[in-house]
């Protein structure tokens, strides 16, 4: 079995091939074993894969092992929150959940089907569980005025491999955010999220860690009839840190926010992919990318609108996506979309890069604000507004980017 | 340092007739030449131009389009693109010219721009404060304090009619041409500059906003502080009186004079005034 695994992947790199042997020391599970077929099929993704060309996942990860030690602090967030870690070789979950939410036994949601175009959802799917840690953290929800459930993916060690699910019921409300702190060589996790009838989802993701990692966060969310789901994400980047989400409508009526804000030193690559597939009429999603990018630093956007032709008529969507280029040497990489069928749509898209801007700059030197207190209060203002639905926590997140720009 | 009344160089019992200011004035330009642009682009926009402005005056500087009155504010204030090949310039005796723009402001320097620059998500109360904590940083003084800070604000927004809404939005953005005017004033009455450079501050006002303008201005008169003063017409005159008019044609000061040289422009033209000069 596992031979023939290692078969499926051509020229396989040390990094591959430890994946093939983690994969062989877990239990065996049907739904394990279709995740990873699907993975084995491509192995890690590389830049003749499209989709993959800017991002290359197998050139970075040529061997899994732990990184240099980074120290991890976590955002700042409510008391009271349901706090749940995943460690490379550890879990840990809160005592009690109040009614309302409760941890399922067997999966119910089957958001996630393997495919294959996810290979690194379906990576974390093969490989998640093992000593203490769940194979898949599934959740139920039902209540509305829940406390913000929290995931911190932390810890020294080689990988952190994690698969969480959702299904939130018709008209249940949640706040989630899921914090990558880094502390593992390659970290992959698969988060799914299944919004029924008039559910609200509020998703907030925080991405930093070291800058000798990899890691990949892949969501997959569908959203039935009048669901509404938003997603704040704030990326540092990584050696490479892809941020997947792939959205579908498939009840009339949903909404989607799709945000997202990446902030990039030298040596560190942040991707931000989506794709948003409009299945059910009348459906809205608004998306709002902001970068900037230092010397040395290297920033991914790409986002796809897929609008059917019959199921997809009325549909309303707008995606924005503008970089700055901080310093000479910055490189963004931006790939907009749209793939539209149906006749009766309003569709938009929007594409910038520049530099900051030298008037503005002149003239709040000016004023005595230093060049450096000037580009950081320009680019912080610049990206502020693709952080503006996170809600409680959009002052964190503010708050972290003013730490990366006062660097 | 020298004392500029009886310093060692003048005989016992013997003083100077004129202010102290008049000996040691605080901007003083030398002979001053500047280009505009880079590399070969470069065009020599000031050609020799000397000026002093001592503390407690308010100069104008008239003169026709192209003559590189704008040219000389960013060249005084530091802005990229603009570089001095010849002279030099001080304020209160410190060469201004090697400076970075943020340390001209901490020194005192202000311009009030032609066109104030709009800057989206950044609130005027925020970018106020951090210039003037900026500047007191560089100073070596202590930060103020954020009561003390809003007193201030409230203060100076209700003297010049401005909206405290106002205050809390981005700068400039979304401001009438009178309202920007109106917030360069309230910038410059909240970091209380010891020089000041207003390039066509009347440009893009109704009457009242002028008068508003102009009693900021003239508030900000004091025996510690020079203005300049840039303008194409006559009309704000007619509010900030003027101890002394330049004109300024083809880069350098060609004649100056008392208030009455501003009427006389406008009667006669710069043609007028400029045939006899040249």
């Amino acid at each position: 079995m596992t031979t023939a695994l290692r078969d499926l992947i051509r020229n396989p790199n040390a990094a591959e091939l430890e994946l093939v042997a983690r994969y062989g020391m877990l239990s065996e599970d049907a739904r394990r074993e279709r995740a990873f077929e699907a993975f084995a099929k491509g192995g890690l993704p590389h830049r003749r894969v499209e989709g993959w060309r800017w991002s290359d996942i197998k050139a970075a990860l040529p061997v899994i092992e732990t990184p240099p030690t980074i120290t991890q602090t976590d955002i700042r967030v409510t008391d009271g929150a349901l706090v749940f870690t995943f460690t490379p070789t550890g879990f840990t979950w809160p005592d009690t959940l109040p009614e309302g939410i409760r941890m399922l036994a067997k999966p119910e949601a089957q958001a996630f089907g393997a495919s294959e175009d996810l290979p690194l959802g379906a990576l974390a799917a093969a490989l998640s569980g093992g000593g203490k840690k769940p194979a898949t953290l599934m959740f139920e929800v039902t209540g509305t005025d829940l406390p913000r459930v929290h995931f911190r993916f932390s810890g020294a060690g080689e990988a952190n491999f994690a698969r969480i699910q959702f299904v939130l019921r018709p008209g249940a409300e949640l706040d989630v955010s899921e914090s990558y702190l880094g502390g593992a060589g390659f970290t992959a996790c698969l988060v799914e999220y299944s919004l029924q009838e008039g559910a609200r989802l509020s998703r907030t993701v925080c991405q930093g860690g070291g800058d000798a990692e990899v890691l990949a966060a892949t969501a997959s969310v569908q959203l039935d009839a009048a669901a509404d789901y938003t997603q704040t994400t704030l990326a540092f980047g990584a050696k490479l840190a892809r941020l997947e989400t792939r959205l579908t409508h498939q009840g009339s009526g949903a909404k989607a926010t799709l945000n997202a804000a990446y902030l990039c030193a030298a040596g560190r690559h942040a991707d931000i992919t989506t794709e948003v597939r409009h299945g059910a009429t009348a459906c809205t999603t608004r998306q709002l990318t902001k970068g900037a990018v230092l010397d040395g630093g290297r920033g991914v956007y790409q986002g796809k609108f897929f609008v059917p032709r019959n199921v997809g008529q009325q549909t309303d969507a707008d995606m924005q996506h503008n970089a700055l280029l901080l310093e000479e040497g910055a490189e963004v990489f931006a790939k907009p979309e749209l793939e539209i069928y149906a006749d009766d749509v309003e569709c938009a898209h929007g594409n910038t890069s520049g530099a900051l801007d030298a008037n503005q700059l002149f003239y709040m030197r000016q004023r005595g604000i230093s060049e450096a207190e000037a580009r950081a209060l320009l680019t912080e203002a610049f990206i502020a507004e693709a952080l503006e639905t996170a809600g409680d926590l959009e002052d964190v997140l503010r708050e972290e980017a003013r730490g990366w720009l006062a660097r | 340092m020298n004392s500029p009344c009886g310093g060692s160089n003048l005989p016992q019992g013997v003083s100077l007739a004129r202010s102290p200011a008049y000996i040691r004035p605080m901007l003083k330009i030398d002979n001053l030449s500047a280009t505009v642009g880079e590399g070969e682009e470069a065009k020599l926009i000031i050609k020799g131009l000397t000026l002093d402005v001592p503390a407690g005056e308010v100069h104008v500087i008239m003169g026709p389009n192209g003559a590189g009155k704008s040219t000389l504010s960013y060249v005084l204030t530091g802005r990229e693109g603009y570089e001095v090949t010849g002279g030099s310039a001080t304020l209160n005796g410190e060469d201004i010219l090697g400076m970075e723009p943020e340390e001209r402001a901490a020194k005192g320097l202000f311009l009030s721009f032609q066109y104030p620059v709009e800057i989206p998500g950044v609130p005027v109360m925020t970018f106020v404060r951090t210039a003037m904590n900026s500047q007191r940083k560089l100073r070596g003084e202590d930060e103020i304090s954020a009561p003390d800070f809003i007193k201030k604000s409230r203060e100076i927004a209700k003297q010049l009619k401005l909206d405290a809404e106002m205050l809390k939005r981005p700068v400039n953005v979304g401001f009438s041409g009178g309202e920007k005017k109106r917030l360069e004033i309230y910038q410059m009455m909240m970091l209380e500059p010891k020089f000041l450079i207003l390039d066509e501050t009347d440009s893009g006002l109704d009457i009242d906003a002028l008068k508003t303008v102009a009693e900021g201005v003239n508030a900000m008169r004091a025996p510690d502080r020079g203005m300049l003063v840039i303008t194409h017409y006559q009309r704000l005159l007619d509010h900030i009186k003027p101890d002394r008019v330049h004109v300024m044609a083809a880069g350098r000061i060609v004649t100056s004079g008392g208030p009455e040289l501003a009427t006389r422009l406008e009667a006669e033209g710069y043609d007028g005034v400029l045939g006899e000069a040249v």
